[in-house]
């Protein structure tokens, strides 16, 4: 950034941000190196369980109550959320919104 | 999370679809060999002959639904091999979705029934004692990483691994996925696009892919099996073993287990005593176990001191390597498994035996430096000369001496070579037991890579240990390469830093707290209004430690780590119902 000078907003904030390191903003990178997921979080990415595509949570869908009985209702994320068809049925029966009323949820053990 | 509103129409339809063509498959296996239905694709029949069913519990228990035909073969469990774990999930997942009515001793008298009967192998367990050591490794499955992919969409390819079948089983556990979760067609089992190429070559699924290649690479019969399962036998532990270990966030310790038989054969109670080679003071557990298929040692122990507030204690998972003399794995904790210690057992008798040292990392030129020695039966009086550090270290004197451990003063020589030295003491020889090095290059942060996640208010929290690692770069001064010399955790000072995905990312202000031995504890779980639309306390961070060795003119040495705390999870197949 030494030669290059923020003219608009939003490379004035690119700068101010440039203070820290910038990663998921750098675009490619060599060739075999994908984002890092650690063992354990789901590689299904719509937007990610755990991490997102890029690894990171910036991404996710949040908060993530918002839609919470949504993967619930279709069995998005089975080994993440209980699901409705079969191992968790009455789940949502003592929330009817998780956003609201978060506290109620049950960790299931199948 | 934008889903396909395809995958939520087809789902319950599927759900029917696929239970009918597996019950076809497993109606195709009825009668005892052969266990295979329809290949798929054509692909040939597999004939292996399964596992006669002899036990009256699993007979009188899983029989209604699993006929066992005149030859004593039993629908589906004929043709399975599993760890414990495996059989335990697989009868849970009978009693809640099946609603088989099972009570707890009916339980664990069929896990310990297959898991003795059609387990696995000590060499077929080896590469997957990660999964069920409940360890947060850097895995991956290299055989076929299209079968990775595939598996590892929802879980760790530690469960698929640990697992023995039939083409034909592979094939209804692939089905019982389609079944159960219809989503997996469209995440990871069928891909779209034509079913042939233009030249009429039929493309597969990523499904059938990795059913092709789990039949061929963890089938139901193999040498490994057959050998094992002809020597295996309850194995004979009871005796005094040696313990050492190392536990991230504290370092090494060192003490005893004596082990004693249990009610039965396989089964043992224990009384552990050890102390950290950082100091405090001696600790104590009691504990029982069972040892099943013969080596897979699983237990539970706690401390008397601590009992009242912690009736859970320590899971104890290790492996019993053939020969019954040494054992190793991991004693853990926490609500994700997340918080634990390596452990490594050597039994011994009546002759002095030396199983570690501390410190272990000695600096060129140092002098008086004291050295303790942990073992058994050690000479109460001992003399330097029979202490060898090999050249370069030179003991002068016997601090103090007792069975269990000896303390010694050395001096090592300005110009002693770099490196690692096999210890020789009082009849008792140890390799790798001491580092020889002359200075600190750089540290690295173990895990490299973390995973934290909030809770505390429902559910539990997912902590998350770091640890400090000093390396020497070797004679070619570069890092990362063969000749790199780690000399040992150190005590570093431990800071979180920004990791800026985002623009006036600001995480770091939410995520958690870092504690003076790099013990990271993610802050509460729920939506937080006090954050931009209420994100949970969610984020990516890293982990800094910096560390100064304490040599004249010294600068800080600085590594770090990437922390991911994300969310909990709602649903958790966890086994150990039916263990200690």
């Amino acid at each position: 950034m030494k030669h290059l000078k923020p003219i608009n907003q939003k490379a004035q904030r690119i700068e101010a941000t440039l203070q820290n390191d910038v990663v998921a903003l750098q675009q490619g990178g060599a060739p075999g190196t994908g984002p890092h997921i650690p063992l354990g979080c789901s590689f299904v990415f719509s937007p990610g369980w755990e991490v997102d595509s890029n690894g990171g949570t910036s991404g996710l869908c949040q908060p993530v109550e918002r839609d919470l009985f949504d993967c619930h209702i279709t069995c998005f994320w089975p080994a993440q959320v209980p699901d409705l068809y079969n191992h968790a049925p009455d789940w949502t029966a003592k929330c009817a919104s998780a956003q609201k009323d978060w506290r109620k949820i049950d960790l299931i053990f199948p | 999370m934008a889903r396909s509103v395809f995958a939520k129409c087809v789902g319950v339809p599927l759900v029917a679809a696929l239970l009918s063509s597996g019950s076809e498959i497993a109606h195709a296996q009825r009668g005892g060999r052969g266990a295979a239905g329809q290949a798929t694709g054509g692909a040939p029949r597999d004939t292996t002959t399964g596992f006669v069913i002899r036990d009256k519990t699993v007979i009188t228990n899983c029989g209604d639904c699993h006929t066992r035909d005149s030859a004593g073969y039993m629908q589906r469990i004929s043709y399975e091999r599993k760890t414990p774990e495996g059989w335990e999930m697989s009868i849970r997942r009978m009693a809640s979705l099946n609603k088989v009515d099972l009570d707890p001793a009916a339980a664990r008298t069929i896990v310990r029934y297959l898991a003795d009967n059609q387990g696995l192998a000590p060499a077929e367990l080896r590469p997957g004692r990660f999964e069920v050591e409940r360890r947060m490794i850097e895995y991956r499955y290299t055989a076929d990483p299209r079968t990775e992919t595939t598996c590892r969409a929802c879980h760790s390819m530690g469960r698929v691994i640990t697992q023995r079948r039939t083409r034909g089983e592979w094939e209804l556990l692939v089905a019982t996925h389609r079944g159960l979760y219809p989503d997996a067609d469209f995440q990871a089992f069928r891909r779209g696009g034509p079913a042939m190429t233009d030249s009429g070559v039929a493309v597969p699924h990523p499904m059938d892919v990795a059913i092709t290649h789990l039949a061929r690479a963890f089938p139901l019969r193999t040498p490994e099996w057959a050998a094992w399962s002809a020597t295996m036998r309850a194995p004979h532990l009871e005796g005094s073993w040696l313990l050492s270990g190392s536990e991230p966030g504290r370092g090494a310790f060192f003490g005893h287990v004596t082990v004693a038989r249990g009610a039965a054969d396989g089964e043992f109670t224990t009384q552990a005593s050890y102390r950290y080679a950082d100091g405090g003071p001696v600790v104590h557990r009691t504990g029982k176990s069972i040892v099943y298929t013969g080596y897979q040692w699983r237990g539970r122990s706690t401390d008397p001191a601590t009992r009242a507030r912690d009736s859970v204690g320590l899971r104890e998972v290790m492996f019993v390597e053939p020969g019954w003399e040494e054992m190793s794995g991991r004693w853990f904790t926490g609500g994700y498994e997340e918080l634990g210690m390596d452990v490594s057992l050597k039994k011994f008798g009546a002759s002095p035996v030396v199983v570690a040292m501390a410190p272990r990392a000695l600096h060129v030129g140092s002098r008086a430096q004291d050295v303790t020695l942990f073992g058994a039966n050690l000479p109460r009086t001992i003399a330097p000369s029979t202490v060898d550090f090999g050249p370069g270290v030179t003991v002068t004197s016997i601090v103090r001496s007792s069975p269990d451990s000896v303390t010694v003063r050395v001096n090592v020589d300005s110009a002693a070579a770099i490196g690692k030295r096999d210890l020789y003491a009082a009849g008792s020889s140890l390799r790798d037991a001491a580092v020889i090095y002359d200075k600190i290059d750089r540290i690295k942060l173990s895990p490299v890579s973390g995973l934290a996640r909030v809770g505390g208010v429902v559910f539990p929290k997912q902590l998350q240990q770091f640890d400090a690692i000093a390396y020497y770069n070797g004679p070619d001064g570069r890092a990362d390469t063969d000749d790199d010399l780690e000399i040992g955790r150190v005590n570093a000072t431990w800071s979180l830093e920004e990791y800026a995905t985002t623009y006036d990312d600001d995480d770091i202000k939410f995520v958690g707290t870092l504690s003076p031995t790099g013990l990271f504890t993610p802050n509460l779980d729920g939506p937080n209004p006090a954050r931009r639309r209420s994100r949970n306390n969610i984020g990516d961070v890293w982990v800094v430690a910096s560390y100064t060795p304490p040599v004249p003119k010294a600068r800080p040495i600085k590594a770090r780590a990437l922390l991911i705390v994300t969310v909990p999870l709602y649903v958790k197949f966890q086994p150990w119902q039916a263990q200690p």
